[in-house]
């Protein structure tokens, strides 16, 4: 066992804890959350580049002309163009209601928003000292994080806002929905809310896909999990309660095992369900 | 090819308003909406010496189309043989041609959520038919043609007839419906309905000169910032960051 007694504050770890730590995964993210974060990856690959080419006149245009040129050789008619992207754009809209449906307890109920991207004073002081530490100035260490650290919270507060807009503003210039001010500003807002997106996203990939502090963060979006070590440093909190969680199952199956015999003398054998955590060996 | 162009003889048209019946039933044009209008420019003096006119207005597929200019979509273009058409398909409805019309030739289409306007008939043309308008007008005031076509009598009428546009100093872009009238009547015609220079809708306005500003600064910043951290990261190795 790592640790005996679950520490509150991140202590160092010996050589021997780290590299057991290393091993043991810890389960991050839900098969539906995976299978929509790269559908939702698909999507706006997608969508950037088709609604990029959408943008002709030069007042609003922010490709250049060769790459307008190349997409529309590349559909044929700007009406192709147009009708991939919304479909393109249906289908998410479509996808994410179905999401937000069947997924509202798991990942959109108050309580795991609250959780996943509601900033504590923690949070605060990790931005703080992570822009100190951007332009070199402070020496501290982070304070510990919860399951997404201050960044990660900011980006998807960014995203859950700016989604709706995007959906609805698409809806409407679409369908030509309401009157004809509304849809001109239906395309200022699309416009402003994929951009401020945009602007979020050049973090988000080069902080997954490339900064290898990182790395397990990436390959968790594909396996749903992260090893401890990772997870005791960078989301110590969110190790914590884990860890604690663990703790007490284990306890309650040990009683369970140690002789709570029921009245026909059959010993319980099931094994508590461990919903957030894969359990290794205990030999270690 | 042809370069298409329309003259309206004031002095001839009775504003019995059988061009706007047919177009409306030609193109299916809702109630509140028009291709073609025909409106009294009102009268000048007193009887029996009064001027008074109607003025007879569609779209003037103008030689620098402003609303081409102002579509953020592209659903608005020009063809070489001059007509301005809308492509219904890339229409979104956002209403920024409407504004940019100073003569005030187009309208959204309530029932379809996409601008309209006169578009010259430009299927009945292909067919080699004339526009609904001129077919069905019974005083033959409005007369349809090629301006490259030195035998029609479009071409007769505007660069021998005297037919005139509307225009003033202030816009200037080349209107390809012209005026068959007497000075009065042109000038009484051009005081009742003068052309507006052409607006940039709000929405339009804080595009391009604040939101893409925001949008271009704001990935501008954090393309840089990642770019700044990943030469870094290739400067310094990947070992530094790994315990």
């Amino acid at each position: 066992m790592p640790f005996e007694n679950i520490p509150s504050v991140q202590v160092p770890l010996t050589v021997e804890q780290a590299e057991i730590m290393e091993q043991r995964q810890v389960k991050k993210h839900q098969v539906a959350v995976v299978l929509v974060h790269w559908f939702n990856a698909l999507v706006w690959l997608l969508e950037l580049t088709t609604g990029a080419a959408l943008l002709v006149n030069p007042a609003y245009r922010v490709a250049p002309q060769w790459y307008l040129t190349m997409m529309q050789d590349v559909f044929g008619t700007s009406a192709n163009l147009l009708r991939f992207h919304i479909a393109v754009g249906l289908t998410w809209i479509a996808v994410f209601l179905a999401y937000a449906i069947f997924g509202w307890r798991h990942y959109l109920h108050a309580e795991v928003l609250r959780k996943e991207v509601g900033l504590d004073n923690d949070d605060f002081e990790w931005l703080r000292i992570r822009t100190l530490l951007l332009v070199g100035r402070t020496k501290k260490h982070l304070p510990p994080q919860g399951a997404y650290n201050a960044g990660q919270k900011m980006y998807a507060l960014l995203v859950y806002t700016m989604i709706p807009v995007i959906m609805i503003t698409g809806l409407i210039m679409t369908f030509h929905l309401l009157a004809t001010a509304v849809v001109a500003w239906a395309m200022v807002l699309h416009f402003f809310a994929v951009g401020m997106v945009v602007s979020g996203l050049m973090i988000h990939v080069y902080m997954g896909a490339v900064f290898p502090e990182e790395r397990p963060a990436f390959y968790s979006m594909i396996t749903g999990q992260v090893n401890e070590l990772y997870a005791y440093h960078h989301h110590f909190k969110w190790w914590r309660d884990v860890r604690l969680q663990q703790q007490a199952w284990e306890r309650q199956w040990a009683e369970e095992e140690a002789g709570n015999v029921h009245g026909d003398g059959a010993t319980v054998h099931s094994r508590p369900v461990i919903g957030a955590y894969t359990l290794p060996n205990e030999e270690n | 090819m042809a370069r298409y162009a329309m003259v309206i003889d004031q002095e001839r048209c009775v504003g019995c308003q059988s061009c706007t019946v047919a177009c409306k039933s030609e193109w299916d044009v809702p109630i509140g909406g028009a291709r073609t209008r025909v409106r009294p420019a009102g009268v000048r003096g007193i009887y029996p010496n009064f001027t008074s006119t109607f003025l007879v207005s569609q779209c003037n597929h103008c030689d620098k189309p402003t609303c081409v200019q102002a579509c953020p979509t592209g659903a608005t273009y020009q063809d070489a043989n001059g007509i301005v058409r809308i492509n219904k398909q890339l229409c979104i409805g956002c209403g920024s041609c409407v504004s940019a019309c100073p003569y005030g030739a187009r309208y959204i289409n309530g029932d379809k959520g996409v601008a309209d306007k006169c578009d010259f008939c430009a299927a009945r043309v292909e067919r080699g038919l004339e526009p609904a308008c001129v077919n069905t007008c019974p005083a033959k005031a409005k007369i349809f043609g090629s301006l490259e076509d030195s035998n029609s009598a479009v071409f007769n009428l505007v660069y021998h007839g005297g037919a005139q546009r509307i225009e003033t100093s202030d816009v200037n872009i080349g209107p390809n419906v012209y005026y068959l009238a007497k000075p009065e009547q042109m000038e009484l015609a051009a005081a009742a309905f003068p052309p507006i220079p052409p607006q940039t809708i709000a929405a339009g306005r804080v595009w391009s000169g604040l939101v893409k500003k925001v949008v271009f600064l704001a990935v501008g910043a954090t393309f840089l910032g990642q770019a700044v951290a990943f030469f870094r990261q290739l400067n310094v190795g990947e070992k530094q960051f790994e315990d």
